[in-house]
């Protein structure tokens, strides 16, 4: 192996200048002869070289990905030359609509209709769920019980009843796509099908999406599955074809309390921007910094 | 305190099956099997020369075969190729397109380069199809000088030596992948992909004293002792490595007891218990520690040697598997309302079962059996190399005369056995081309 | 680097690797380049058609307004109670076939609307229709369930019919002896 060595060498610096290897060669007729002596000069600038080599050339299968990143003419990612980053809004949206969202938990009565009215707008398959209600029951020994609104509501189903002595206080909590300004699903999803609309409402392209369920997994909210019946990545859109509309999504028609509301964020004027400054409201796992746009009044430090 | 179990609705349709178990596994495989071979094509560890070939031709199978698992998960697998259209600088998943296809590139040069002389030589005396495969593969060469077995060879280092940052690319964002999923806690950790790359190491080279011994049983000659003592070292090493990294991580979220912890605990003592405490930490982990650790002493055996590394091979690819099944389908049970979990329902068949899963990891070994049929794995093709006269220094101005290469039929080349190959490293040719053995 | 080496008849399999790789890798990359949706990237990493697909989805839920196109007096009659909030489909039924019938019989006279489909019973949104005569459209809401804020008016059913001296406590429709379903206040 030390010939090859020697060949990229130009033979220049094979046997060295310093004496000991004379010594040990004993003659210079070429590199061939000192093929028996150690080396380690030439194969240290061999390894020099071949690293740098395989390193460059390495580095080089990253231009495509990074080109996209680094360029300040548009790409086809991103016509405005920002980074191609599906999650969070960039400048020339921030002129546009922006939806939000409030959820009062206080007004909840579990009725179950926004959970029916949601189901047939959007025709979402059986065993799957673009939005739900929590039931948080404080028992007075202390315990905490969680279970699922039925969708006909508690009336018409099999759940026992609770007795009400038992029980400290108990409320509904509605759930929903939280359409996170930072969105992690979108972050994740490998073929941009997860995107952002301009209103900030984040979107599945039905025709891109590839059903690896990355962005199921990303999800901290659990909203998202894998529809089984488009093999897409499918959840609560906030009922974008009906807001486009000028429409309320199908939960926010539903809700005979008005415990959904709906509105624009970015019109100070909007019901729901005076609806939020006036209580204090909090979102779901906020540490982990998904900017959600969906907001809870009164929400107990249970509920996650 | 949590009077019953709840889980959010959509939780119990898990998404991530026996075959995103399988993807990491196969991964894994081939990155441990590719540093065995760079041990010894980089870092002159010739004691692993038996199996340098093997190690190449392993990753190599095995590579072909790693997207088999991500096209039966995918809901539209006629899609797949999006991620190489518009991939996503944000997401580590989008990374396979490039990092696949270099990796399996580097792979395909390097085994191409390993065997030139061998496919070279085999061009000129098989008939039929096989024989075109290898004249096609050897581009037209009829004979291998000794200059461009030089370069090849110079390739082959760089190639080595580029590989194992590739290696590390490869298993490292399936690591990341995991690990940077902030939604589960029992994934999310820095430690991820360095948990993975260990654990693909480990994997590696269990696989290949699994596979060395099995082809040295098969051809009926005794494993050389030597080389599976030191790939019981390296694997007693890097075994060590790994279960430390596995149980660095449980400590310290056990230490920290963050808010999940309550459930992670949980989801260990309860759901995991047989799969992570007694199959990947006893089984896969205690075991082979202490059976490497008798095995490795210099002067044990051969035979005690070669059992004892055998077993605790198996058992460690026994463990890897399960670490893999832990994170994949453990992390999937808790669910994101931490209050309770989901099971995971294993198939028998269908897309992403476990007869489809089985094929997918018996696919490779098949694949494997065959190239060793097509390529010699165990002789080193240095022995068709040209050296008519002594190598003149490229300096004098000659250039080297090529001798003709006169036909190595069968009969010649298993005259050299692995003793007469094994100092092919100080081009010793004289002994390889003289006209005297046509 | 010994360039004569390089370009010399020894390296010629490695000039047509390399040739083939680049090849290889320049063909891919273009076709990659002809397979990107030709209005991706048009308003952010995205197919911007596929906003236009996702708008398209047609509306199911009917909004009260349509119903109160024709039905002008419910608007008054329960405008002081708290009734006001329920929307038309909850205690009647969506009513999608119903608005499509009422359209074409406004169009053409000659076009009568179909009486309303039977109620099978079940508690969920129909598309059509349903009777709402029925105690169970309002204890769908009103039954007192933990859970429900104590300002919402539920009650327990046999306790509350006993309690109001209800006369057929047994029957479909005893909640209308005493409510009226628009402005169910006493």
């Amino acid at each position: 192996m030390k010939f090859q060595l020697n060949i990229l060498n130009n033979g220049g610096d094979c046997c060295g200048s310093d004496d000991s290897r004379e010594k040990q060669c004993g003659n210079h007729t070429g590199c061939g002869g000192c093929s028996d002596a150690p080396d380690a000069s030439s194969r240290r600038q061999f390894l020099n070289k071949a690293s740098t080599v395989a390193l460059g050339s390495f580095s080089l299968t990253l231009l495509p990905m990074s080109g996209d990143l680094l360029s300040d003419e548009p790409s086809p990612d991103d016509p405005d030359g920002a980074p191609a980053d599906a999650g969070s809004r960039t400048a020339d949206q921030s002129d546009e609509v922006v939806y939000g969202f409030l959820v009062d938990t206080e007004r909840c009565v579990g009725t179950g209709k926004c959970l029916t009215a949601c189901r047939e707008e959007n025709n979402v398959p059986e065993g799957y769920a673009r939005t739900w209600v929590e039931r948080f029951v404080h028992y007075k020994d202390g315990t905490v019980q969680v279970d699922l609104v039925p969708e006909t509501g508690f009336a018409g189903s099999d759940v026992p009843p609770i007795a009400p002595g038992l029980v400290d206080r108990a409320y509904f909590v509605p759930k929903l796509c939280n359409q996170c300004e930072d969105a992690p699903c979108n972050q994740v999803c490998p073929v941009h099908a997860a995107f952002t609309s301009p209103e900030g409402v984040e979107l599945v392209d039905p025709d891109r999406c590839i059903g690896c369920a990355y962005c199921v997994q990303a999800c901290p909210y659990g909203v998202r599955f894998i529809n089984p019946e488009t093999g897409n990545a499918d959840k609560c859109t906030w009922c974008y074809h009906r807001i486009k509309r000028n429409e309320t999504p199908a939960c926010v028609e539903a809700c005979p309390v008005d415990a959904r509301v709906f509105g624009r964020l970015d019109d100070p004027e909007s019901e729901l921007r005076k609806r939020l400054a006036a209580i204090p409201t909090s979102v779901l796992k906020e540490h982990l910094g998904t900017h959600p746009k969906l907001h809870y009044v009164a929400k107990s430090g249970e509920v996650i | 305190m949590h009077a019953s179990s709840f889980v959010f609705p959509n939780d119990p349709h898990v998404p991530w099956s026996i075959m995103i178990v399988l993807y990491p596994y196969i991964t894994g495989l081939v990155a441990g099997a590719f540093v065995v071979s760079a041990l010894y094509h980089v870092f002159h560890q010739d004691v692993l020369k038996p199996v340098a070939r093997l190690a190449l031709v392993t990753a190599l199978c095995f590579c072909v075969f790693a997207t088999l698992p991500l096209l039966l998960h995918l809901h539209h697998p006629e899609r797949a190729f999006n991620i190489m259209i518009t991939p996503s600088a944000t997401s580590a998943m989008s990374g396979f397109g490039i990092i696949y296809n270099v990796y399996m590139l580097l792979l395909v040069v390097e085994v191409w380069l390993v065997f030139r002389p061998d496919i070279v030589a085999l061009a000129k005396t098989t008939n039929g199809w096989p024989g075109m495969v290898y004249r096609l593969l050897s581009l037209g060469d009829r004979e291998i000088t000794k200059e461009s077995r030089a370069v090849d060879e110079w390739l082959i280092r760089a190639l080595a030596i580029g590989g194992i940052p590739a290696a590390c690319v490869l298993h490292g964002y399936v690591g990341f992948l995991f690990g940077a999923v902030k939604a589960n806690p029992w994934w999310s950790t820095a430690l991820m992909p360095v948990i993975f790359l260990a654990s693909a190491v480990v994997s590696g080279i269990a696989a290949l004293i699994a596979l060395y011994l099995f082809f040295c049983w098969r051809r009926k000659i005794t494993p050389d002792a030597d080389c599976v003592r030191a790939m019981s070292r390296y694997l007693w090493v890097s075994l060590t490595i790994a279960v430390s990294l596995e149980m660095l991580e449980l400590v310290h979220m056990a230490y920290e007891a963050g808010a999940e912890w309550h459930a992670i605990s949980t989801l260990l003592t309860e759901r995991l218990a047989i799969s992570y405490g007694v199959v990947q930490v006893l089984i896969g982990s205690v075991c082979p520690f202490l059976l490497l650790l008798l095995a490795v002493r210099p002067r044990l055996n051969p035979r005690w040697l070669t059992g004892l590394s055998g077993i605790a091979s198996v058992l460690v690819l026994v463990q890897v598997f399960a670490m893999r099944w832990n994170v994949v389908v453990g992390g999937q049970m808790l669910s994101k309302s931490f209050r309770g979990f989901v099971e995971y329902p294993l198939h028998i068949g269908g897309r992403e079962g476990l007869i489809a899963a089985a094929v997918i990891l018996a696919l490779p070994f098949v694949a494997l059996i065959f190239a060793s049929r097509l390529l010699p794995l165990w002789e080193s093709g240095d022995k068709h190399v040209l050296s008519s006269k002594p190598f003149q220094p490229a300096n004098t101005g000659n250039s080297l005369t090529t001798g003709t290469l006169t036909s190595v039929t069968n009969q010649q080349r298993t005259m050299f056995n692995e003793e007469d190959t094994a100092d092919t490293d100080a081009f010793n040719y004289g002994a390889v081309m003289r006209n005297e053995h046509v | 680097m010994n360039w004569k080496l390089i370009f010399s008849r020894n390296t010629r399999h490695l000039r047509i690797l390399v040739l083939l790789v680049v090849a290889g890798g320049g063909g891919a990359f273009f076709v990659r380049s002809q397979m990107i949706p030709a209005d991706y990237g048009q308003n952010g990493p995205y197919r911007h058609a596929a906003l236009a697909k996702i708008e398209a989805q047609p509306s199911v839920l009917q909004s009260d307004t349509t119903c109160l196109k024709c039905h002008t007096n419910v608007e008054e009659e329960r405008s002081e109670s708290p009734h006001a909030a329920v929307r038309c489909l909850h205690c009647h039924g969506n009513g999608k076939q119903h608005i499509v019938d009422a359209t074409k019989a406004g169009e053409f006279p000659e076009h009568s609307i179909p009486p309303a489909k039977k109620w099978d019973g079940k508690f969920r949104t129909h598309t059509d229709l349903f009777i709402t005569h029925d105690r169970a459209t309002c204890l769908s809401c009103h039954t007192r369930v933990v859970g429900m804020p104590d300002s919402f008016l539920s009650i327990n059913v046999a306790a509350h019919l006993e309690e109001q001296g209800a006369e057929e406590i047994n029957s479909k429709n005893v909640c209308f002896e005493c409510h009226e379903g628009h402005s169910p206040g006493l």
